[in-house]
């Protein structure tokens, strides 16, 4: 075994943290606050290639691997930026560009990729529906071809970007008796007759991040805005759960990354009878849970990154365990962060309650805790 | 990077897994009379000593390394719990006190030996204070002439009753260094061998120095009291992370393999969310344990400035991972769990000891703690 990263790993991290550190995170607080996804640090991300990392350059990516492509989502959280953000990033890059870049047709990926990875264009992909979680083979939306075009019928719920996106990667059923074999995806752009969001839905956390219902009534697109072929939908869903368990669980160990920092910093300035309150054994206990698990979920992210890299078909019991540490593990040394800041802790401008909102969506998001639990049990 | 152990190390596991299993049989768990107690260790290190496992941490073996050791000392310690802590006292405590300070005569004349399983050591460190790394250490030796008179009392000594050579820390003038004293020295006088919760099969007692007189040359090293005991520490919390995730192991490959063969309702046990569930939280704490544990072996050896903090982080996470993986498969296993002399049952006993040996789960917070707070 080797757990190093290379040289130009470490220090494409420190450049991500230094990049984040001066244009991102100064603004967080204000649209965190606001509801308000950030515009402006959005097109900067592109701008510095963190939204195409991964794709090749002729795409208007820089062809990174997979490790880098998590440190640079882990080097957001580090550097103190949002998991709103974060997230639109993930539902950007991972779930909606890079679907179209794996499945895409030459012409398809020439016209979505690049306009995605720089930023220029605000991605979505829609699958989870009203009554459509996890059972994805329940989901109802509709799509019947006619001629040469699809119409598009059903609703789509929870969707990251949703009232923001451009374009949006969409799953429905071509044939609905064939079950999972009957879904396929689609390429919807904003503007598409029939096709319309719900309003920004209010959440307790990841906040900036814009969260809606997609609606598709009697949504006609040309039928080459078919994505692969039909039925290969499912399966084009659950490739998605490789960054799923990768880059997008890499921010919430670097926001865990930022807490400690912070707590390290206010637990050395904070004092209360007579010495700074890092010197009572209670706040240390609050720091190494927080290291603890920082250190724990870390390794099992890079672990499936690492394993995406070396070309393997995920190993979802492997997967499943990540996702479940990430979100079921997080409570306690997040809590720790708050608590550690008393008062502060519970107070917007520290960040401490933001990064425990925010940590809440990990048992939810991508699959809950009980899923993965279900998963892990069937596969052991 | 890489996640995957290599085909020699496999091997490796393999060989040492076929091993314990010949070895295993002989009932980890039964406390047996001291006499018995040696026998089968002093068999099991001759056996461990025809495979690279005593070697390992000592001297270098190609394509083996820290994280092949932590697999191995899982796949012994989910066996054989108690055999395991025996021989990684005398083998990787005791053969690192002397790989990292013996001088050449020392290495030939304890190292030599040892690694062939030849001889067992142990190790007496700890002292009735609370914590021997921030407190000087009672047990004085004297110089007078060639030779080094000590006393004291140590307390929990692995290996005590069984061992020929036991390794005593003591303060000598301002410095700290490890005493080689023969199993019938004058002046050593052993304590009782001490029944307890877990680890019966290992034989632990403590002992008394009056006026021990040893050679000159039977002194190991004369260290700084942080540097030295620091590095002692590392290596008992490796060997205790190492011990952790083999009880877990054993305790959930045994409450898996139950619940897939106990009917209940018409179908194993498993397809009941209350237990399924159960089983995927104990294979998170393992599969998280164990990646955790390997990386922070690996750090030992290639990033040594960060290794203890590592070391301590992987150490509270595995001990208190393998006393609540142990918990859960007593639950699923239900009355089969509650009667004596299974793996679930011998791992839940067990387990409470990682937490208190070495360095404590509470002090090792505090210095995590304290090392977050220097850099933040």
């Amino acid at each position: 075994m080797d757990f190093a990263f290379t040289k130009e790993q470490l220090m494409f991290k420190q450049e991500v943290i230094r990049f984040a550190e001066k244009e991102i995170v100064p603004r967080v607080r204000e649209h965190d606050l606001k509801e308000e996804f950030d515009f402006e640090s959005f097109r900067k991300l592109g701008e510095f290639g963190i939204l195409g990392l991964h794709f090749p350059e002729d795409l208007g990516g820089s062809g990174a691997d997979v490790i880098t492509t998590v440190l640079a989502s882990e080097a957001l959280g580090e550097a103190g930026v949002d998991g709103g953000l974060t997230l639109s990033l993930g539902a950007h890059t991972f779930l909606c560009a890079d679907t179209i870049y794996r499945h895409g047709t030459d012409e398809q990926r020439k016209k979505y990729v690049p306009k995605l990875a720089s930023g220029e264009w605000i991605g979505c992909m829609g699958l989870t529906e009203p009554n459509a979680g996890s059972d994805v083979a329940s989901l109802k939306a509709r799509a019947e071809k006619k001629g040469d075009a699809y119409v598009l019928n059903g609703n789509k719920m929870f969707i990251t970007n949703g009232p923001i996106a451009d374009v949006a990667v969409v799953y429905a059923k071509t044939n609905p008796e064939l079950k999972h074999a009957g879904i396929s995806a689609f390429i919807i752009e904003k503007g598409t007759p029939g096709f319309s969001a719900g309003p920004n839905l209010i959440k307790m956390g990841v906040r900036t991040s814009q969260t809606s219902e997609l609606i598709m009534n009697d949504c006609v697109i040309p039928a080459q805005n078919l994505l692969g072929e039909e039925g290969e939908g499912f399966n084009m869903s659950m490739q998605t759960v490789e960054w799923d368990r990768s880059a997008l669980l890499a921010p919430f160990v670097g926001a865990a990354q930022y807490m400690l920092k912070r707590c390290a910093t206010y637990a050395n300035e904070r004092e209360q009878f007579g010495r700074p309150i890092g010197k009572f054994q209670a706040v240390k206990h609050k720091l190494a849970n927080i290291r603890i698990f920082v250190e724990a979920a870390r390794t099992l992210v890079y672990r499936t990154a690492w394993c995406k890299d070396q070309g393997r078909a995920l190993n979802h019991l492997e997967a499943a365990v990540a996702k479940l540490f990430l979100g079921d593990w997080s409570l306690v040394p997040t809590n720790d962060g708050v608590v550690l800041h008393g008062g502060y802790g519970y107070c917007h401008e520290y960040d401490m309650e933001r990064i425990f909102r925010d940590g809440r969506l990990g048992p939810i998001g991508g699959g809950t805790s009980d899923i993965q639990k279900m998963i892990i049990s069937k596969l052991m | 990077m890489n996640y995957d152990f290599s085909e020699r190390e496999t091997a490796f596991f393999s060989q040492i897994d076929e091993l314990m299993q010949s070895l295993a049989e002989a009932g980890d768990s039964d406390r047996g009379d001291t006499g018995a107690v040696g026998h089968r260790l002093r068999h099991a290190l001759k056996r461990l000593a025809e495979t690279p496992y005593l070697k390992l941490g000592l001297q270098a073996q190609e394509g083996l390394d820290g994280p092949s050791l932590m697999r191995a000392m899982e796949i012994v310690s989910s066996l054989a719990p108690s055999l395991f802590l025996s021989v990684e006292m005398s083998a990787r405590v005791f053969g690192r006190i002397l790989s990292t300070w013996g001088n050449a005569e020392q290495k030939e004349r304890w190292l030599a030996p040892l690694l062939k399983g030849e001889i067992v050591g142990a190790l007496a460190l700890s002292e009735d204070s609370l914590n021997v790394e921030n407190e000087p250490l009672k047990t004085k030796a004297k110089a007078e002439g060639d030779a080094v008179v000590i006393n004291g009392r140590k307390q929990y000594v692995v290996n005590g009753p069984v061992a020929d050579w036991i390794a005593v820390a003591g303060a000598i003038e301002d410095k700290n260094a490890i005493f080689l004293i023969e199993k019938n020295a004058a002046g050593l006088r052993l304590g009782d061998r001490i029944a307890t919760v877990g680890y019966e099969g290992a034989a632990i007692c403590g002992l008394s120095l009056e006026n021990c007189r040893i050679r000159a040359d039977r002194v190991v090293g004369r260290f700084e009291p942080k540097e030295g005991l620091g590095k002692i520490r590392l290596w008992e919390n490796q060997v205790i992370v190492g011990a952790s995730l083999g009880l877990m192991k054993a305790a959930f490959e045994s409450a898996k393999d139950y619940a897939k063969s106990h009917e209940s309702g018409a179908k194993p046990v498993i397809a009941y969310q209350e237990v399924g569930f159960k089983l995927a939280e104990m294979l998170t704490l393992l599969q998280t344990s164990q990646l955790l544990a390997c990386r922070a072996a690996w750090t030992a050896e290639h990033m040594p400035e960060e290794a203890d903090s590592l070391t301590l982080c992987a150490k509270v996470f595995c001990t208190e991972a393998s006393e609540d993986v142990a918990g859960k498969a007593l639950q699923i296993l239900a009355g089969a769990g509650y009667v004596s002399g299974n793996a679930a049952e011998r791992a839940y006993r067990c387990a409470k000891y990682g937490q208190i040996a070495g360095t404590s789960t509470e002090i090792a917070r505090v210095r995590i703690g304290d090392c977050a707070l220097e850099k933040p």
